[in-house]
């Protein structure tokens, strides 16, 4: 009788205790039901029955916002909150709470709301190299200056304008429109228009791999412009290539290999386009600096570009980068020329989210 | 040509004690003959009605007494700033603010441009400290999702500092920035401004909700000098 008057007590005084005292979370999976969920919901969707903050959540299910972006990006998100990244200031920093270790089990855990296999990694979404393709898929808007002397003629000019349509988990469709200014010497004066359209597709092909990433992509370009005017060349030129993004540590490294093939027999004629890009954030917010050095090849010809990128935006959505391209040989007949670009996220917000 | 050694004592004592002097006639200045002002804050305006707890009743309650207008059955007002306009006396280098019960304590702190501001919970469960300027731009906004922790964050721009909660929509709380001399209405709405060397001061009045218009205060060595304030909408 005893026993039982005393538990009775116990679970009188237990029973409500615990139904009304919170219990302080110890595990990441806890904690993004006890905090995150607030406002994230339990399963990722950011709708919850009281919403209390007036900027809707991303939706973590979707796969294509759930797996887009770099761990980085999650990380300062969690840490210093959304302003960090051009979110939302309610999302609040949870930096001075939390272990570097349970930041990144919260990333696991935001990225393990997406299901769908076969979504490439966004830590291979690596800052775009000013020639190298990359081989991450992409929504954006480029624009490509390039501006190049040699001792033998004037300035030319040329302007491309790239779109790049993200379509499916793995492939990406391309559009490259180019207006150039090209001298020609038996004129004695420079040929203005249009340059060769491209269109392309890529594709990737190991979207499992979490330590890099292997594209094989396609172009045609058609030599509709200046230069093959001039040649009376109006002939597709096929361009099958290979594209490759990994990272040593905190260095990005990308890849690309590509042959061009003027049609319709002309594969003695080939041209082998060879690009290697290695660079380096000097932060881990998208708005960061990027110092890059790029090495790029066409047959025997060499270049090598040292270049600067940055995120104009703290969303990152625009970014910036200049170069200088040099010859590495045959230096006598090509010059230098100032290269950069301008590009655009355009699925992305431009600005920052009150 | 030589320098006496009495000369050359003397114009070390004078070169020590140069810089040191005219501050320290004031100070003493202010000391001696401090004026005062002194006053009780009120208002006609009743207060708000409780708000209705929708989320973590077993902390918060199922009510709260809406603080925007914290006023006793005689009309004394708390939680209301009065600043002597253009006298520097900075706020202590730490300011606290914690969150209890659903609730920022104290309600209205003052700070200093570039002080520190030290912030906990007693509540086990998450708040966050959303700090935005007039014009909606945060400064920050951390989240204290477990009790007695201090995070400490700063805040240089001089100004009326909005907290709330990103959780508990209702919470709010102000941070009066600045390098004045302040003093805040307790819940009998006095407030009591001292040190002040006798002179013509401008008084500034601040409340989150309720308004009045800055007076002027003529303050003698020695005295105390009453400024009764009343706010209203």
């Amino acid at each position: 009788m005893r026993v039982v008057l005393i538990a009775a007590v116990w679970l009188a005084i237990a029973i409500p205790a615990s139904a009304q005292t919170p219990v302080i979370p110890m595990t990441v999976p806890e904690m993004w039901g006890a905090w995150c969920a607030r406002c994230h919901g339990n399963d990722g969707r950011g709708k919850v029955s009281e919403p209390t903050v007036t900027v809707e959540p991303l939706d973590f299910t979707d796969c294509k916002i759930a797996s887009a972006e770099p761990d980085v990006d999650w990380e300062a998100a969690i840490g210093y909150g959304g302003p960090a990244v051009g979110l939302s200031s309610q999302m609040p920093a949870f930096g001075d709470v939390l272990t570097t270790e349970q930041v990144q089990g919260f990333v696991r855990h935001l990225r393990a709301f997406c299901i769908e296999k076969g979504w490439p990694s966004g830590n291979l979404n690596l800052p775009r190299p000013i020639f190298t393709e990359k081989a991450f898929p992409e929504d954006e808007l480029v624009f490509l200056p390039v501006a190049t002397h040699d001792k033998h003629r004037p300035w030319e000019y040329e302007m491309s304008v790239v779109y790049e349509r993200r379509f499916g988990r793995r492939a990406q469709l391309e559009a490259v429109l180019p207006m150039e200014s090209v001298y020609v010497s038996s004129l004695d004066h420079p040929e203005n228009g249009l340059g060769n359209i491209e269109i392309g597709l890529k594709y990737a092909l190991t979207p499992h791999a979490i330590r890099y990433l292997l594209t094989a992509g396609f172009d045609v370009e058609f030599t509709t412009g200046a230069e093959g005017r001039l040649l009376d060349q109006h002939l597709p030129v096929y361009e099958p290539y290979l594209a490759a993004a990994t990272m040593l540590g905190a260095t990005y490294l990308q890849g690309q290999f590509k042959v061009e093939i003027p049609s319709p027999d002309s594969f003695k004629t080939r041209e082998t386009i060879y690009n290697i890009y290695v660079g380096r954030d000097t932060s881990v917010f998208p708005n960061t600096w990027t110092l890059g050095l790029e090495f790029t090849g066409e047959n025997k010809e060499l270049w090598l570009t040292p270049q600067l990128r940055k995120g104009l935006t703290k969303t990152g959505a625009l970014g910036a980068a200049v170069g200088v391209r040099l010859p590495l040989n045959e230096r006598e007949e090509h010059g230098f020329a100032v290269v950069g670009y301008l590009l655009w996220e355009y699925r992305e917000p431009v600005l920052s989210r009150r | 040509m030589g320098i006496s050694r009495t000369g050359l004592i003397a114009a070390v004592a004078l070169a020590l004690l140069w810089p040191l002097s005219p501050s320290r006639a004031i100070a003493d200045g202010a000391t001696r003959a401090a004026g005062i002002i002194s006053g009780v804050a009120t208002t006609k305006e009743a207060g708000p009605r409780p708000i209705r707890v929708t989320i973590d009743p077993q902390v918060c309650g199922q009510s709260l007494p809406d603080e925007s207008i914290l006023v006793d059955a005689d009309g004394h007002l708390a939680n209301v700033v009065l600043t002597i306009a253009g006298v520097k006396t900075p706020a202590p280098a730490e300011t606290f603010v914690s969150n209890e019960k659903c609730a920022f304590v104290p309600r209205v702190s003052i700070m200093r441009p570039g002080g520190a501001l030290k912030m906990s919970s007693k509540d086990p469960m998450l708040h966050t400290m959303h700090a935005a300027a007039a014009d909606g731009r945060a400064f920050f906004n951390i989240s204290i999702p477990i009790p007695n922790v201090t995070l400490s964050r700063s805040i240089d721009k001089a100004g009326v500092v909005t907290l709330s909660c990103s959780t508990h929509t209702w919470m709010r709380g102000y941070l009066v920035v600045t390098d004045e001399r302040t003093s805040v209405t307790g819940p009998d709405g006095k407030f009591q401004i001292d040190g002040l060397p006798a002179g013509t001061y401008d008084l500034r009045i601040w409340h989150e909700t309720l308004k009045a218009a800055p007076m002027k205060v003529v303050v003698k060595d020695g005295e105390t000098t009453t400024a009764n304030v009343t706010l209203g909408r």
